[in-house]
């Protein structure tokens, strides 16, 4: 009788002890799962902000480049061609008696001097987007679209919000600049339209650009699909992920496509150091 | 008839209530629709299972018939199908593909210990619970769920165990054993007409996680469904 027991309570006590077990799993697995997911979320959203860096960085070292050969440009070649064109003025001068073909090249050679000299200002002010530093977004938007409307049948409005706009950051600047610049030309190069309209809104949480267009209209999510996004669309998107900013492409009544931007203006992003944005005002690197 | 039923249900509820408590899970499976799911298929065929036997033995026990044939019956059906699950949630494919062989052993091993603990099988009166089978049942199962936690943890697939059914069904059957392992080797010598060693209120355990084990299986169901539907 003793003997038995004894060994119920030996039976007893193991029983007891296999369930504390079977318990102190269970609760650990569900422990250790949260904790591992937890550090999981963690580990992403520093891959996540590390990938946003990195983007920054590319585009960053983008628009410097730009900025330096801008400069090289203007300083260099624009200098070079200045001088080639006071020698040629001189050689005119000192050329006393020639004959008309002589004259002929003469003149052939300074108007092309004279025309380089225009492409090579044209192409530097496109590099850089001086206006854009100088006088703010609507200015800016302002002389692109007045450009582009030179000579072309195509009609352009630009409606900036409000009379005055604030001054924003120069990355969301210069972000919503190229945004729109790689819109509008979008819709010339794709859309087969005749009407752009540019719309441009501002508070003080969020800036608003809306580009839209009377021509054929696309679909993002098929051209995504068949992985025809060229770099245009996916510089929009990456310039948007680095600032916060999203993009919605819709169609518009008239059949044409439209393209709404919303960035928000965000302090922490704006108190990035400032770059210095005047290309003209040499600092010469030493490499 | 039915008295007898009913003066048989009470004169041991927590035991019998074992029978009804099955009924839980087998509706929510059926409520829920989790059957769509080959896991809870086959989780739904052992508890219909497990409930035809179980009243067939509530039946015999009425009429004092011996019905431990039924529960050794019961012991191979049970691990059969409940390892069966870990075929579908297993990821490493070794594991997988041992499941079933060691079913197959399992019967043999299990049809073996019938025929040793019982010298006088012709003789309904004389069956006694297997010996060593339930034993091995545990351990296996045991090691099939401790496994699987493991994979679940490594995979880092669930975000949330509490929302997740078979982490319930899994904790049900690690529970469940584990109350098992150290009683079910007595029951061979407490089960018998002569009675050499009462384990006494130690089968008071067994009923107890044997709702337990229910109510989990139950639980789990509840949350399939909820799960189930928020993804559709
Ligand atoms: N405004 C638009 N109207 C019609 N189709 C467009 C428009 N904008 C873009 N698309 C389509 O989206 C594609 C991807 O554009 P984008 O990424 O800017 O590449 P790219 O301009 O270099 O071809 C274009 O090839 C064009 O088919
Ligand atoms: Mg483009």
């Amino acid at each position: 009788m003793q003997d038995i027991e004894q060994m119920r309570w030996a039976i007893l006590i193991g029983t007891l002890a296999m369930l504390m077990m079977a318990f102190f799993v269970i609760a650990f697995v569900l422990f250790y799962q949260k904790r591992r997911f937890a550090e999981e979320k963690k580990l992403s959203e520093i891959e996540k902000n590390h990938g946003r860096l990195l983007l920054d960085t590319a585009l960053h070292s983008e628009e410097n480049e730009r900025r330096r050969i801008a400069q090289d440009l203007h300083d260099d070649i624009g200098t070079m061609l200045s001088l080639t064109k006071l020698s040629l003025n001189q050689l005119n001068k000192a050329m006393t008696d020639r004959d008309e073909k002589e004259e002929l090249f003469m003149k052939k050679a300074q108007s092309l001097v004279e025309e380089t000299i225009l492409h090579v200002r044209r192409i530097t002010r496109e590099l850089v987007p001086t206006t854009l530093e100088r006088f703010g977004l609507t200015e800016a938007i302002y002389e692109f679209i007045h450009k582009l409307a030179e000579g072309n049948t195509l009609s352009i409005s630009f409606q900036p919000g409000t009379e005055e706009l604030p001054r924003v950051g120069q990355k969301i600047e210069l972000a919503v600049y190229r945004i729109m610049q790689e819109l509008v030309n979008n819709a010339i190069k794709h859309a087969n339209c005749t009407k752009i309209d540019v719309i441009l809104e501002m508070n003080n949480q969020f800036i608003g650009l809306q580009v839209a267009d009377n021509g054929i209209g696309f679909d993002p999510v098929t051209i995504k699909e068949q992985h025809l996004t060229g770099l245009g669309l996916l510089g929009i998107e990456s310039r948007l992920a680095i600032l916060h900013g999203t993009v919605q492409y819709s169609k518009s009544g008239n059949g044409g496509s439209t393209a709404k931007i919303l960035i928000p203006i965000d302090t922490e992003i704006l108190s990035g150091k400032p770059e210095p944005l005047h290309p003209f005002r040499r600092e010469r690197v030493n490499i | 008839m039915l008295d007898k039923y009913l003066l048989f249900f009470t004169h041991d509820i927590l035991a019998n209530s074992t029978v009804i408590v099955t009924l839980l899970p087998i509706f929510i499976i059926i409520y829920r629709k989790a059957y769509v799911d080959p896991t809870f298929r086959l989780l739904l065929i052992y508890l219909i299972i497990k409930l035809v036997l179980d009243v067939m033995m509530f039946h015999f026990a009425t009429f004092r018939i011996n019905n431990l044939m039924l529960y050794n019956i019961s012991v191979v059906v049970r691990y059969t199908l409940l390892s069966g699950m870990f075929l579908y949630k297993f990821e490493n494919p070794l594991l997988k593909k041992i499941i079933i062989p060691l079913s197959i052993a399992f019967i043999i091993f299990s049809s073996w210990d019938i025929w040793i603990s019982n010298p006088n099988i012709a003789h309904i009166n004389e069956h006694r619970i297997v010996k060593y089978a339930t034993t091995l049942e545990a351990l296996l199962m045991i090691l099939w769920t401790l496994i699987y936690f493991y994979e679940l943890i490594r995979s880092l697939k669930i975000p949330s165990l509490l929302t997740f059914p078979f982490f319930w069904v899994c904790s049900g059957l690690l529970v469940y054993y584990s109350s098992l392992i150290f009683i079910s080797p007595a029951l061979n010598y407490s089960m018998r007409w002569e009675t050499m060693f009462a384990i006494g209120y130690l089968d008071r355990v067994l009923y107890m996680f044997d709702i337990i084990i229910m109510l989990l299986f139950s639980l789990g169901t509840w949350v399939f469904s909820a799960r189930f539907y928020a993804r559709h």
